[in-house]
C-alpha cells in the first residue's frame, strides 16, 4: 500500500484529509513537527507528499527546495492562493503537481493517482485474474484471445481495477472520465458500462461488474 | 489667453480713460485751448492707454498660454505645474502658489487613498486565503460524511466558492498592479478544469458539454482565463436550465494572427435591448431579474480581466435561440520565434 504524508497545519483539514485517503486505501502519515521537517520526512519515507504552501516555521516552497536536494519523493503542492506565479514557482522548485483549495476530493484522489502512476512505470499493465490489461493500448487479453476497449471503457475499467472490491460511485467514474477530457453524460456512462460488461462477457467474465443501486459499481 | 477677451475684461479701464479724456476735452474746450494742444493730448492719451493695456497682456500671455495649452496636452492635468515656469507677475505668482498647494494636498490625498486601496486589496486577498481553509474543510467533510450531507450542501459550497473567487478577481483586476503572468497555456487543460468544476451542475441539468478542437496553446494567464470561462459557463448553465436537449459547446477557430475561443449555448438568449449592456457593472437585465441570484458582476469582471490580458471578449445572441461568447487571443509571432 502506498504511504502518503500530509503536511498541513489546519487541524480539521488534516483530519478529514486523512479520512479521505484512508477510505481510498492509502496509508496516511501526518507531519506534526514542522521544525525538523526534513528529518521527519526521511524517517517516514512516504511514497507521496501533500504539501501545503503556508505552514509555520518553514514555508512550503522552501521546504520543497530543501527536500529536492536530498530526495525525489513526489510532491503535490496544496495552496489557497490561486496564482499563476506561485504555481510556476512551485513547479520550478520540483513539485509534481499543484492543486488549489478548496479542491474537489475526487479530483485530488485522481491527481494523487496520476502522480503515483507516473513514478511507477509498471502501472501501464494491470492484471485481473488471468486477464492482462494494457491500459495505453486499450487491450484486454487472455491467453490467445484479446478484445479492444474504447478510451472511455478503459478509463472505467482501470478505475474499477484500481479499486477492486470497493464500491466506485458513478460520480467518481464521471470525474475520472471528465478529467480525461471525455465530457460524457449520464446516459453515455450507462451505455459504456453495459458495453464493457458485454466485452468482458465475451472473455468469459460475466457479471464481474456489479451494480450497487444508488451507490455505484463494484468489481469483484 | 485671447486678446479680444482680455480687452473685454479690461473694458472698464478703457471706459474710465475715455471718460476722463472727454472731461479733459470739455475743460480744454471751455478754456478755448488751441486745437493742436487738444490733438497732441489726444495722441498721448491713446499711447498711454494702449501701453497700459498691452504690456500687462504681454507679461501674462506666456504663462497663461502655457498653462492652458499644457493642461490639454498631458493626460494627468493635475501635474501641469511641473511643466511650466513660475511667472514673474504678482497675480501669476499668487495663482502659481495656490495651485502648488492645491496640487500638493491633492497628491497627498491620492497617495493616501492608493495606500488604503492597496491595504484593502491585501486584506481581501488574505481574507480570501483564510476563508478558503474552512471552505476546504467543509468540502472534505461533506464528501467524507455523505450520509449526513446531501447534494445540496455541495452545490451551496460551490456557489460560495464562486462568490469568493469573484471578489478575489475583482480586487485583482481593479488594482493597478500587474497581478497576472502571461505564458503559453494549454487551452485543453483550462477547459478540463472548467468542465470538472461544473460537472455536477451540467449533469444534473442534463446539459451536454460538447468540446471540440481545444488542443491548442494560447498566450494567457491560465488562472485568470479559468475564472473568466467559469463566469461564462455559470451564466450558460443558469440560462440553459429547463431547456430540452440543451448544450454548451466550446470550440476554437484558428486564424492567421489570432485564435478565437467560442462558448455557445442554446439557452434563453439575451434580448437585443439588453445585449449592449451585459458587460456593464451591476447590469442584470431581464434574464437576471427572472432568474434571480445575479450580481451583474461576473461578466463585468470577465471583461475587465480580458482587457488587462489583452484579449477581446464579445457576446452575440438571438433571443430564445442561442448565446455565443467569443474570446480572441492574439498570436505572438515573436514568441514563436523565441521558441
Amino acid at each position: 500500500m502506498q504511504k502518503i504524508l500530509i503536511i498541513e497545519d489546519d487541524e480539521i483539514i488534516k483530519e478529514e484529509l486523512s479520512t479521505l485517503l484512508k477510505n481510498n486505501n492509502y496509508v496516511v502519515e501526518i507531519l506534526e513537527d514542522f521544525k525538523n521537517a526534513i528529518e521527519k520526512i526521511k524517517e517516514i519515507s512516504p511514497n507521496l507528499i501533500l504539501l501545503d504552501i503556508s505552514i509555520p516555521y518553514i514555508n512550503g516552497k522552501s521546504l520543497l527546495k530543501e527536500l529536492r536536494k536530498i530526495s525525489n519523493t513526489p510532491v503535490i503542492m496544496v495552496t489557497s492562493s490561486n496564482n499563476e506565479t506561485d504555481e510556476a514557482l512551485s513547479i520550478s522548485y520540483g513539485a509534481d503537481d499543484y492543486i488549489t483549495k478548496p479542491y474537489n476530493p475526487n479530483i485530488l484522489l485522481l491527481r494523487i493517482g496520476a502522480v503515483l502512476k507516473r513514478t511507477n512505470i509498471n502501472s501501464n499493465i494491470l492484471f485481473y485474474k488471468d486477464l492482462k490489461i494494457n491500459i495505453s493500448k486499450g487491450i484486454v487479453s487472455k491467453e490467445n484471445e484479446e478484445i479492444i476497449l474504447t478510451k472511455n471503457e478503459m478509463i472505467i475499467f482501470s478505475n474499477l481495477l484500481n479499486h477492486q472490491n470497493k464500491i466506485v460511485t458513478r460520480d467518481e467514474l464521471m470525474t475520472d472520465l471528465w478529467n480525461n477530457l471525455e465530457f460524457i453524460n449520464d446516459n453515455a456512462l450507462t451505455v459504456n458500462i453495459s458495453r464493457l460488461r458485454t466485452k468482458l462477457k465475451s472473455l468469459g467474465y460475466d457479471n464481474i461488474i456489479e451494480t450497487r443501486k444508488k451507490v455505484g459499481y463494484i468489481l469483484s | 489667453m485671447k486678446f479680444s477677451k482680455y480687452i473685454k475684461d479690461n473694458l472698464y479701464k478703457i471706459i474710465i480713460l475715455v471718460l476722463s479724456y472727454l472731461i479733459t476735452l470739455l475743460i480744454l474746450l471751455a478754456f478755448k485751448v488751441e486745437k493742436e494742444v487738444v490733438v497732441s493730448l489726444f495722441i498721448i492719451y491713446i499711447i498711454t492707454t494702449s501701453t497700459l493695456l498691452i504690456i500687462p497682456y504681454l507679461r501674462k500671455r506666456k504663462f497663461y498660454k502655457d498653462l492652458t495649452h499644457n493642461i490639454e496636452l498631458i493626460d494627468q492635468a493635475y501635474l501641469v505645474l511641473e511643466t511650466i515656469n513660475k511667472p514673474d507677475f504678482y497675480e501669476g505668482e499668487l495663482l502659481y502658489d495656490a495651485l502648488y498647494e492645491i496640487n500638493k494636498s491633492y497628491i497627498e490625498n491620492i497617495n493616501k487613498i492608493k495606500e488604503q486601496l492597496k491595504d484593502f486589496k491585501e486584506y481581501i486577498e488574505m481574507w480570501i486565503h483564510e476563508v478558503k481553509v474552512p471552505l476546504s474543510s467543509l468540502t472534505l467533510i461533506s464528501n467524507n460524511h455523505k450520509n449526513k450531507f446531501d447534494k445540496k450542501t455541495k452545490k451551496e459550497l460551490k456557489r460560495l466558492e464562486n462568490y469568493v473567487e469573484q471578489v478575489l478577481y475583482y480586487a485583482r483586476c481593479e488594482n493597478a498592479e500587474k497581478d497576472y503572468l502571461i505564458k503559453e497555456t494549454d487551452l485543453k487543460e483550462v477547459i478540463k478544469n472548467i468542465g470538472l468544476k461544473n460537472m455536477d451542475d451540467l449533469l444534473e441539468n442534463k446539459i451536454d458539454f460538447l468540446v471540440d478542437n481545444v488542443d491548442i496553446k494560447v498566450l494567457t494567464d491560465s488562472k485568470w482565463l479559468e475564472f473568466i470561462l467559469g463566469q461564462i459557463i455559470n451564466n450558460s448553465i443558469k440560462y440553459t436550465k429547463n431547456i430540452k436537449s440543451s448544450y454548451i459547446k466550446i470550440y476554437t477557430k484558428e486564424e492567421k494572427d489570432k485564435i478565437t475561443l467560442n462558448i455557445l449555448d442554446n439557452g434563453i438568449g439575451i434580448k437585443p435591448s439588453d445585449l449592449p449592456q451585459v458587460f456593464n457593472k451591476s447590469f442584470t437585465g431581464e434574464n437576471g431579474r427572472k432568474y434571480s441570484s445575479s450580481t451583474g458582476m461576473g461578466l463585468y469582471i470577465a471583461k475587465s480581466m480580458c482587457e488587462k490580458l489583452g484579449h477581446t471578449i464579445t457576446i452575440n445572441s438571438k433571443y430564445n435561440e442561442y448565446t455565443l461568447v467569443s474570446i480572441t487571443f492574439a498570436k505572438n509571432k515573436y514568441y514563436d520565434v523565441l521558441k
